[in-house]
């Protein structure tokens, strides 16, 4: 019976060949099909908390708590989506946060390609030990630095605005973004810069025609770590932002969780909603995402 | 002659323009890093305070006060520090054991052939790139006492309820699951390193007879040693700083069993204002954190293995 319901999946699978040094024994198989059911059930139970959320965010507040629980709403409610602005105004919080995450993505991304060539392919002196200050830097826990920064911040008078939150990622981004783009320029053949080279073109433009378009998924890879970096910061954006008007999605529904008063479904839906952009931009990169990492051969 | 001047003018220019390339790395390691962190110690030895920073304040001028602020932190019985050392250290270990121990597994079954792995792969991912703070207030309503999913589960299972992170000594437990729940990078970065171990290892010790457990203990491991320890430290790095559980739902409570470091550092820098008590907290807790990254890197020569000398640092 098991041995029948595995048989045939043996034929359709093309992907068989490239084991083709030996024939597959039967204990193999038997093991692919068993680690793929635990991987169902391990992908079911991560998933469970996010459909939870989704189906309380559409059931009436007496109806979630209820037990046994409920799986799907026994009416689909989406007005429980129309939060009003005064608890959760989405919009407004959703337009601040892109006013940090967007500037800090693109620039941060420019200036970790730009440190990350020079790392990789140009000589200068010093170039070992700036290399090992940026290394180390990955090692030092950000909250170390915050109170001096606080300081430095607060006495150039620019708290509670967005400039603590979006200048620090105009250097490059964080070692780590540095590094891997290096990592990933040093895969590419030296031949190619060196024929641009003989060709006339400068650095700036050997990067910018040749280095730039090759290394599409590290790029993205980089984009989508200061993306969820930006986005996920809560302590930073509690300490610099004071001003109700200038909140982030993530003070806002820390606000929300600390003053809401039975409004149950809405803070389900306030928390759905502020699930959704990140994962608009991860499915859009999700198809680079492992093999740019996989690509900079992460060996340290 | 001439040819030699040229080859230095190109190394000049090519000097300058890594220098111009470098700009935003090095204003980022001085000013934002390693200056900071030299400051934060001569922070610690003030009375600096939010106060200073309010224009048409009426704050005294700042004092130097040596050591009292480590004698206060420490001393103090309402911080509690050393209360707050031990749990953070108690949930960063909890947590870096157990999402190592997760995401290696998972990993090792995402590189299996099997149908829809790409979907897979994204569904381990996705708790990784929600944003914080809605992951800890949406688990906060999961483990609920009353009517809350997990506890469901649990009864379902003939297993008791629990009251996770509303009791002090589930509290840290429960919050290092959560962290294993979001380690999708970790999985990627092992899956990372299982495809670039050498396929030929496996043939060659499937040929001599080995089974798939001497394979995985024998060529899998150690070649992914160097990607364990990198996940190590980072993992150790960032758990060490966990904040967002108690600024998003648990404010350090019940009692004071989340009362991280990096929590602490916060209520009495920013809440309390006392920004030198702070810096003395900051202060120590990079202590904390080079110790236990020293013994890490200290144990790091016994067990990670080389694989011989080609690969360049």
């Amino acid at each position: 019976m098991n041995e029948s319901a595995v048989q045939p999946s043996r034929v359709k699978k093309g992907s068989l060949k490239r084991y083709s040094f030996k024939s597959k024994k039967r204990s193999e198989k038997i093991a692919d099909t068993l680690s793929l059911l635990i991987i169902i059930f391990m992908a079911a139970l991560v998933m469970l908390p996010l459909w939870w959320m989704v189906r309380s965010s559409l059931m009436k507040s007496i109806e979630i708590f209820k037990w046994p629980p409920q799986f799907f709403p026994s009416e689909w409610l989406f007005s429980n989506y129309n939060i009003k602005p005064t608890t959760f105004d989405f919009w407004r919080y959703l337009g601040n946060t892109l006013t940090i995450v967007v500037p800090c993505v693109v620039f941060g991304t420019i200036t970790a390609i730009f440190c990350g060539y020079a790392f990789a392919r140009l000589r200068f002196k010093g170039k070992t030990f700036l290399f090992s200050l940026c290394v180390g830097s990955m090692l030092l826990p950000t909250m170390v630095t915050l109170i001096p920064l606080y300081i430095a911040w607060a006495s150039l008078g620019l708290t509670d605005t967005y400039w603590p939150l979006i200048l620090p990622y105009l250097c490059g981004g964080g070692a780590f973004n540095i590094f891997l783009i290096r990592q990933f320029i040093k895969t590419l053949p030296r031949e190619l810069d060196e024929s641009a080279a003989i060709d006339g073109a400068g650095y700036m433009r050997t990067l910018v025609s040749i280095i730039i378009p090759s290394i599409g998924p590290a790029i993205i890879v980089v984009a989508l770590l200061i993306f969820i970096s930006t986005w996920n910061d809560l302590l930073q954006q509690t300490i610099y932002i004071s001003s109700r008007e200038k909140y982030t999605m993530a003070v806002g529904l820390t606000t929300f969780m600390g003053s809401f008063k039975n409004d149950y479904a809405g803070m389900f839906a306030a928390t759905c909603l502020s699930f959704l952009p990140g994962v608009i931009v991860y499915l859009f990169g999700q198809r680079y995402f492992v093999e740019g990492i996989v690509m900079t051969g992460m060996k340290n | 002659m001439k040819n030699k001047t040229k080859r230095t003018n190109n190394a000049c220019k090519e000097q300058r323009a890594a220098y111009l390339f470098l700009i935003p790395a090095l204003l980022g390691l001085t000013l934002i890093t390693y200056i900071p962190l030299l400051a934060v110690f001569g922070i610690s030895l003030t009375d600096l305070n939010v106060g200073h920073f309010i224009k048409g304040g009426t704050m005294p001028p700042v004092q130097f006060v040596g050591f009292q602020n480590f004698r206060e932190i420490f001393q103090n019985p309402n911080i509690d520090f050393l209360n707050s050392i031990k749990v953070t250290v108690v949930f960063a270990l909890l947590a870096v054991v157990c999402s190592i121990v997760y995401s290696m597994l998972i990993a090792m079954l995402l590189n299996r052939k099997m149908p829809a792995r790409g979907f897979f792969r994204a569904v381990f991912y996705i708790p990784y790139i929600l944003p914080a703070a809605s992951v800890m207030i949406s688990w906060w309503f999961l483990l609920k006492y009353d009517g809350g999913l997990i506890n469901y589960i649990l009864v379902n299972l003939g297993l008791g309820k629990s009251y996770f992170l509303s009791a002090a000594n589930t509290a840290i437990p429960s919050l290092a699951m959560i962290a294993v729940w979001t380690s999708g990078n970790l999985i990627v970065i092992f899956l990372a390193g299982l495809q670039n171990v050498p396929r030929v290892y496996h043939e060659a010790a499937e040929i001599d007879g080995a089974n798939a457990w001497q394979r995985f203990w024998n060529i899998t491991i150690p070649c992914m040693t160097p990607i364990i320890f990198y996940n190590l430290l980072m993992s150790l790095v960032v758990n060490l700083q966990v904040v967002v559980p108690a600024l998003a739902v648990t404010k350090g409570g019940p009692g004071k069993s989340t009362m991280f470091m990096t929590y602490l550092m916060y209520q009495i820098g920013f809440r309390g204002r006392e920004l030198g008590q702070a810096g003395a907290i900051a202060f120590v807790f990079f202590i904390v954190a080079a110790i236990l990254a020293f013994i890490l890197f200290a144990t790091s020569k016994s067990w990670i293995y080389n694989e011989g000398g080609d690969d360049q640092k």
